[in-house]
């Protein structure tokens, strides 16, 4: 058993490790591909062009007092041609409706809705009188978390594209154009979604809603989840669009093709990871309603958000991660291995499977038997010395690699300190590994036990918290 | 990009040369292995230690070490673990130096960018003194040669004269043009068109059009049929800039879909150079329905109403998409002789193009569609096709509104909310 135990933990690391360097290695083949295509690319004539396709924003916003008007600014404020604004304030028990309504002089209109999407019921919808906030619809509803939430923005939403972001980040100016491209670009397939890359905006310097200068974090935890992120969307994201694999498209931004979402039935309340559950579902519609489709990805960064920068709080946030990801599995799990799905069905999902949920559970077991060897005096210490350094000479090397890749397409942090900071933090990273765990394991006795909500959401704000004096 | 790529290619030489490096490493260490003088022992040897006497091994002369070494019991854990082992550290070995090389790619790269950027920083300002002087001061061309000396160089000085001609017309861009010429850089271009690489051939048409040198119009021609969409793209938009006859004339021969981003791009082009607009409805039969749809988009942008009936007839395409830019298109250009096929169309037709024919009707308001629209309005039962027929209603002016205030005290059906909806005119 105890050999058999052993075994199964060794391979099922080595599979792991190769399928990130699968991953790795097309990714590098996706990011070279678009950064060719895209280098003739002139995104401002979207925006004078009277052929561009109106985009809805749609922001739910619950207890967002603190950052809400700074981040109407940025949103209205987006350089594109033809697009609104809709704020859904989730029955906030907060003084946001008040200031948004205060600082863009807003009224009640006689609006009639079509609730194509289920929602709580919408208390009143706001328009602004002031003819420069034209583009900004505000609605008041009961609260009925997220996914809610934008199902009531749906309903209001007047354009055949639908953005959906997180009301607490920072959009980047020029996120509209990126995102709108491959929907323009379409021909045999429809695309149905695009997603980008999230940045963490912990230490940058942001004034009135906008990144004036971009600094890596000073705090220890978010300048980990800067490593995470850049692995995730610039690695991972990235391979899985080239193979068509795509399941995820950040909840923090992501543009969605409005029809398809209503087909396959809008945003779920019933997980609390709505982002991926809809791509799924989408995805899904499309396949079995035999429609070409694609789900695409760009490498660029879209919008910037607050990571936690306490153990808590982080903890909260990859519980709620884990516990989406089980729900959309479960509810999905027809797709598991199913041919029909293609590289959905036979690749990604059991990659999300095996390596994204099981993984952590797995990583247990193993500090369970690392235990029980060392207590019955078994352990082999030379080889576990051997099998630690492999993995972790592995793991520094793919967090180079990801490292490499911010460097060649963003090159976001400026100074050689931040490369080396940044080489350092993922030295400790692997050592951090057994908190994961914890957090995953957390999330799935929350979903046995049936958990349901975010959790507590603490925000400082990002002009208080970042601003230089 | 071409410096991505070349960074690209050179991970791929280095780790290339890295693993015939570690190759013969990793040979020597089985043969030291034979040799019975490494403290990693074979399997065979391992296994030859569970089957021999203590005696016999000690006669081979080989054991002392091995016995007591910690690797061969970890050795017998797993079975086959000299291929473990050994496999296990040539990947340690090789981690590690594949990650100090991409630290070494990380710090070179941010080197270079940044000797680039205070290069390009000099030239731009150093270049565009020259060009000036060149054009209003009537300097030689002599300055330029001693600071383009290399390609780098010449890239910029081609990317600055680009970007000054975009502001400049008659004389000047005409002497700007000789610039290019006598400094020998339309060659560089050229030389660019004719690359093997889609994205080298690219730059050389985007810098032949701007430039208007009609050297590499053959090359631009065989690209209009690639099926690399961005070099087809480009090859077109080259070609209506470099066409003086006919620069739309390929859009008869356009076999593959013409996507909505290629359609804007040509769109601002057609804008930015102020090229000769043809008459797009010329279009309107082309068996490429994409096509069909930028004749369609473009007759609106231009107003060009005077070929109605072919207007008319793609309201019967086969396609629904075509058939509702037909329907939109209509209102847009207010074609009152499209209503009465709106209507005569409206019951056979799918639901966003119903929609489409009703918004159709609210911009060409017409009161002869009154009873049509009321029809919508009592006997549809969708939210949103109500609402376009009440805003179209109102859109008739005085006639619509009577109608509207009825319709409010009505007792058959509660219309109320709806007309309150339209007639809040901070709704957009």
């Amino acid at each position: 058993m105890e050999f058999i135990l052993g075994q199964f933990i060794f391979i099922f690391t080595i599979v792991l490790l190769l399928s990130y360097l699968m991953l790795g290695t097309y990714s590098a083949i996706s990011l070279n591909k678009y950064f060719k295509k895209n280098s003739f690319v002139n995104y401002n004539q979207l925006v004078l062009s009277p052929l561009s396709p109106n985009v809805t924003i749609i922001a739910p916003a619950y207890n967002e007092g603190k950052t809400i008007v700074d981040n109407v600014r940025t949103l209205l404020s987006l350089y594109y041609n033809q697009f609104e604004v809709i704020i859904v304030n989730d029955g906030s028990t907060d003084d946001s409706l008040q200031k948004v309504i205060e600082a863009y002089s807003l009224v009640r209109v006689n609006y009639f809705f079509d609730y194509q999407m289920p929602c709580e019921r919408i208390r009143a919808v706001y328009r602004s009188e002031n003819p420069s906030y034209s583009r900004l619809t505000v609605i008041d509803k009961v609260n009925g978390g997220k996914s809610d939430s934008l199902n009531a923005g749906i309903n209001v939403s007047r354009s055949n594209l639908i953005v959906t972001i997180d009301t607490d980040s920072i959009i980047e100016n020029e996120s509209l154009l990126r995102l709108v491209k491959p929907f323009l670009e379409e021909k045999e397939k429809k695309v149905i979604g695009t997603g980008g890359v999230i940045r963490i905006v912990n230490s940058c310097e942001v004034v009135r809603g906008h990144i004036k200068k971009v600094n890596l974090p000073k705090a220890f935890l978010p300048r980990l989840q800067v490593l995470e992120y850049t692995r995730a969307f610039l690695l991972g994201r990235m391979a899985w669009s080239q193979l068509d694999g795509l399941m995820l498209i950040s909840g923090a931004m992501g543009m969605f093709d409005k029809e398809t979402v209503i087909k396959a039935g809008g945003y779920s309340t019933k997980t609390v990871g709505e982002d991926m559950e809809l791509v799924l579902r989408m995805r899904r519609y499309m396949n079995e309603n035999k429609q070409k489709y694609e789900v695409t990805y760009i490498p660029d960064p879209l919008c910037w958000t607050e990571a936690p920068s306490d153990v808590k709080t982080l903890a909260r946030q990859r519980s709620r991660w884990t516990r989406g990801l089980i729900q959309s599995l479960y509810t999905h799990r027809k797709m598991f291995l199913n041919p029909r799905y293609k590289v959905l069905g036979m690749m990604s999902f059991p990659y999300w499977l095996f390596f994204e949920w099981l993984a952590p559970l797995l990583a247990l077991a193993g500090f369970i038997y690392t235990g029980y060897l060392i207590y019955n005096n078994m352990m082999n210490w030379p080889f576990y010395l051997l099998l630690f350094a492999f993995v972790y000479s592995v793991a520094l090397m793919l967090s180079t690699w990801s490292i490499l890749y911010e460097e060649i397409t963003f090159h976001k942090y400026r100074h050689k300190r931040d490369v080396v900071k940044l080489f350092l933090t993922a030295m400790i990273e692997p050592f951090f590994y057994p908190f994961h765990t914890y957090f995953a394991l957390k999330g799935n006795i929350d979903v046995i036990f049936n958990k349901k909500g975010w959790g507590k959401q603490q925000r400082k704000g990002f002009g208080q918290k970042t601003k230089k004096k | 990009m071409i410096s991505i790529n070349k960074k690209y290619q050179l991970v791929t030489v280095l780790l290339a040369s890295f693993i015939i490096m570690i190759m013969p490493v990793n040979c020597l260490y089985s043969q030291t292995q034979n040799n019975d003088t490494n403290i990693i022992k074979s399997v065979s040897i391992v296994e030859s230690i569970d089957n021999q006497s203590d005696e016999s091994l000690i006669n081979n002369g080989s054991v002392d070490t091995t016995q007591e070494n910690p690797w061969l019991w970890e050795v017998n854990y797993f079975g086959k673990s000299f291929y473990l082992v050994n496999a296990l550290m040539v990947v340690i070995v090789a981690s590690i130096a594949i990650m100090f090389v991409l630290l070494a790619l990380i710090l070179l790269n941010r080197s270079r960018l940044e000797r680039e950027s205070k290069l390009r920083q000099f030239l731009l300002e150093k270049y565009q003194s020259l060009i000036l002087d060149y054009l209003f001061v009537g300097s030689g061309i002599e300055g330029f040669y001693k600071i383009a000396s290399n390609s780098f160089r010449r890239q910029v000085l081609i990317d600055t004269i680009i970007d000054i001609s975009i502001n400049l017309k008659g004389e000047s861009g005409y002497k700007l043009q000789q610039l290019y010429i006598d400094l020998q850089l339309d060659k560089d271009s050229l030389a660019k068109a004719k690359s093997k690489k889609w994205h080298v051939k690219v730059k050389g048409f985007k810098e032949l059009a701007f430039m208007n040198l009609k050297e590499g119009n053959d090359e631009i021609l065989s690209a209009l049929q690639s099926k690399n969409d961005i070099l087809r793209m480009e090859a077109q938009i080259a070609l209506v800039r470099l066409s003086e006859e006919n620069p739309f004339e390929w859009l008869y021969f356009q076999t593959h879909p013409f996507s909505l981003w290629e359609q804007i791009t040509l769109h601002s082009m057609l804008i930015q150079h102020e090229i000769k607009v043809p008459l797009f409805s010329q279009w309107l039969d082309s068996p490429n329905y994409t096509v069909v749809m930028f004749a369609l988009r473009m007759i609106r942008e231009y107003n060009q109403t005077d070929n109605e009936d072919a207007i008319f007839e793609v309201l019967h395409h086969e396609r629904e998409e075509v058939r509702q830019l037909a329907v939109e298109v209509c209102g847009d250009l207010e074609l009152a002789s499209s209503l009465k096929i709106l209507k005569s169309r409206y019951k056979y037709e799918i639901y966003p193009i119903k929609i489409e024919i009703i918004r159709s009707m609210a911009k060409v308001p017409r009161e002869s569609m009154l009873g049509f629209l009321k029809l919508v309005l009592d006997k549809e039962d969708d939210v949103q096709l109500q609402i376009e027929s009440t805003k179209a209603i109102e859109n008739l002016g005085d006639a619509g509104i009577r109608e509207l205030n009825k319709l409010m005290d009505s007792e058959y059906k509660n219309y109320q909310i709806i007309i309150r909806h339209v007639l809040d005119k901070r709704i957009v």
